[in-house]
């Protein structure tokens, strides 16, 4: 499997952009593309919030038939951020659609009665949708929104 | 005017208090912590808020975490329901400064009934029989000793700032108070962040009668009759009823009046019980007081007719009492069963896990308070109380029949209950007659208890 794991991460490098500009200029929500034995399948999600640049703010969804079991390489890339508390929001300038967040950085406060509680960021990635808005009340738990890694792709 | 209430609890409660909202036409908002995501109550709220993880000291007992979901979801007041917050007077007074009406006594009133020994000298100096103790707290060991050689042993030595029958130590003789005293003082300082000790003469063989209070903000208070409380176990209760049978009929109205009067005349405010132990005298002597509306509070719903915690919302928007003592009407007999996740069996160990089978029991005169439903998870973090089976009958006698009758219908699967050990005390000569008290069950065990049940099928 590392081979497999090796090859399908040079096929990715290849391809992805190619697809995902595709994705763009035909405004097809799914792309598939079957090469060296490989299927690579790559998808827009509905995704509400507006997409500003490519290539980055899309799911995708690669899968090889020989793994079609494993976990979905796409689920483990997307990050929600959770609120830490329960309260109105802040989101710290970064955190825009587009925007990229270092794994720690402190991406959002929660203000709870005056104390301002962090929030930051258990993975670098790039902002793909928002679940709120700065001074929007948020519950325990809650995603404020989704960050997608980029550049490692697990099998 | 309260317009929307931020339910601040959980389990049965939670749902009991989104009932009275809806009645009154008030919104509500259930806060909950991650282990209570999928329970009855945030099931059924219109709306609901996470609060917090599992662990109450960072959800439920948060007093930034409740007050800040209630003016994120726009609420105007806050429950506390009974236990964590309810009866915290900083939590009052930091929700009140958040402009949000805490639905209870005011953080002022809280504070001056927060330590057992001064409302006990308070509530005397107005007329309550207190049982003979120590003058408020005991300083050091010497201070108690003296007062325990005055008073005469046994005494019960408590802390200060406890309750729920924790924080209380039965002390034999002056040997006993000379080791046990400052283990008890590091006990109450754990449990209670306070380790003030009081205490008071033990006495053998006593009813736990309460009294169902009311003062609106004008002082105006009433009673609702009174529960007796007294089958117990570690002092926690699992059977309560009303009237109780340890009092002559003119004792209590005598008595219940005198309660009533004393404790708006002590300036207490919003609902409240006041506790008392009958001695084999059949007088009542006072001990505590509980400011938050009860577990049992069903008990006096089912004998008046009066929904209690409405009245509690009502009283603390500011309304006056909406009715007056000759109104509140007293009918037949009412007891409740607290049906927990307990094996009475392996000494009463607490259990979690899921629901498999769920059926409520039905009938006339049968109310049945629960969150529960086939396929609920009960968490392993909270206290253990799955249902409260409360019956009305006309007498005592037609009561405990219709208990038997619907506690034979209550299927609760996946967890031990209690059902059976109270299908078993339904059968106990000493609860049949009325003569159970607080000490029942270190004379009968638990084991003759099950094994008095009907068998199933029977």
């Amino acid at each position: 499997m590392a081979h497999d794991t090796e090859r399908l991460g040079d096929l990715l490098d290849s391809l992805l952009p190619v697809l995902v500009e595709r994705l763009h200029e035909t405004g097809l929500g799914e792309i598939e593309i079957e090469r060296d034995g490989a299927t690579v399948r790559v998808r827009a999600e509905d995704l509400d919030a507006p997409v500003t640049s490519a290539p980055t703010p899309i799911a995708s969804r690669a899968g090889v038939p020989a793994a079609a079991t494993a976990p979905s390489a796409a689920d483990e890339r997307r990050h929600p951020v959770h609120s830490t508390a329960v309260g109105f929001v802040k989101l710290a300038p970064d955190v825009h659609v587009g925007g990229k967040v270092a794994k720690g950085a402190l991406v959002a406060t929660v203000d709870v009665l005056g104390v301002a509680v962090e929030v930051r960021a258990d993975h670098s990635g790039i902002v793909a949708k928002l679940h709120c808005a700065t001074g929007d009340p948020v519950e325990y738990g809650q995603a404020l929104f989704l960050l997608e890694s980029v550049g490692e792709v697990k099998l | 005017m309260i317009k929307r209430v931020l339910i601040a609890n959980r389990g049965e409660i939670a749902l009991r208090i989104l009932r009275a909202c809806r009645q009154l036409g008030i919104e509500a908002v259930v806060a909950f912590s991650e282990a209570d995501r999928e329970s009855r109550a945030v099931l059924v709220a219109d709306e609901a808020i996470c609060i917090g993880p599992a662990d109450a000291k960072r959800s439920y007992l948060s007093a930034p975490a409740v007050i800040s979901a209630a003016l994120a979801t726009g609420c105007d007041a806050i429950h506390p329901g009974y236990g964590f917050l309810s009866e915290n007077a900083s939590f009052a007074e930091a929700a009140a400064a958040h402009g949000l009406t805490f639905i209870g006594p005011s953080a002022e009133v809280l504070e001056r009934f927060e330590s057992k020994a001064t409302v006990r000298a308070l509530l005397a100096k107005h007329g309550l029989p207190t049982i003979p103790g120590s003058d408020g707290v005991v300083a050091d060991e010497a201070a108690a000793a003296k007062a325990a050689t005055k008073i005469g042993y046994p005494v019960i030595l408590k802390a200060a700032a406890g309750g729920g029958g924790r924080g209380m130590r039965v002390i034999e003789s002056a040997e006993d108070l000379a080791q046990l005293f400052s283990l008890c003082t590091q006990e109450a300082q754990a449990a209670f962040g306070d380790g003030s000790l009081y205490l008071e003469k033990y006495l053998i063989d006593t009813h736990h009668v309460e009294v169902q209070i009311a003062v609106d903000k004008s002082g105006t208070a009433l009673h609702f009759g009174e529960r007796d409380c007294s089958v117990q176990r570690r002092h926690q209760k699992l059977v309560e009823e009303s009237p109780s049978t340890a009092l002559t009929p003119k004792v209590r109205e005598e008595f219940l009046a005198r309660a009533a009067k004393a404790i708006g005349a002590a300036g207490y405010r919003n609902l409240g019980t006041l506790e008392f132990l009958v001695g084999p005298d059949g007088k009542p002597y006072f001990i505590e007081i509980n400011c938050r509306i009860q577990v049992e509070h069903p008990v006096t719903e089912m004998v008046t007719g009066i929904d209690l915690v409405a009245l509690q919302i009502r009283l603390a928007a500011g309304e006056l009492m909406p009715m007056t003592q000759g109104e509140v009407e007293r009918r037949g007999h009412a007891i409740e069963f607290r049906l927990t996740a307990e094996d009475p069996v392996h000494e009463f160990r607490p259990q979690a896990g899921e629901i498999t089978t769920f059926r409520s029991p039905s009938g006339p005169w049968v109310r049945f308070d629960s969150h529960l439903y086939a396929g609920y998870e009960v968490p392993p973090y909270y206290d253990s109380l799955l249902a409260k089976l409360i019956v009305w009958g006309n007498t005592r006698e037609e009561a405990i029949a219709r208990s038997r009758a619907a506690l034979r219908e209550v299927e609760i699967g996946g967890v031990e209950t209690t059902r059976g050990f109270f299908l078993g005390l339904l059968e106990t000569p000493s609860f049949l007659k009325g003569t159970a008290t607080t000490s029942m069950l270190d004379s009968i065990g638990t084991a003759d208890i099950l094994a008095a049940a009907p068998k199933a099928r029977a």
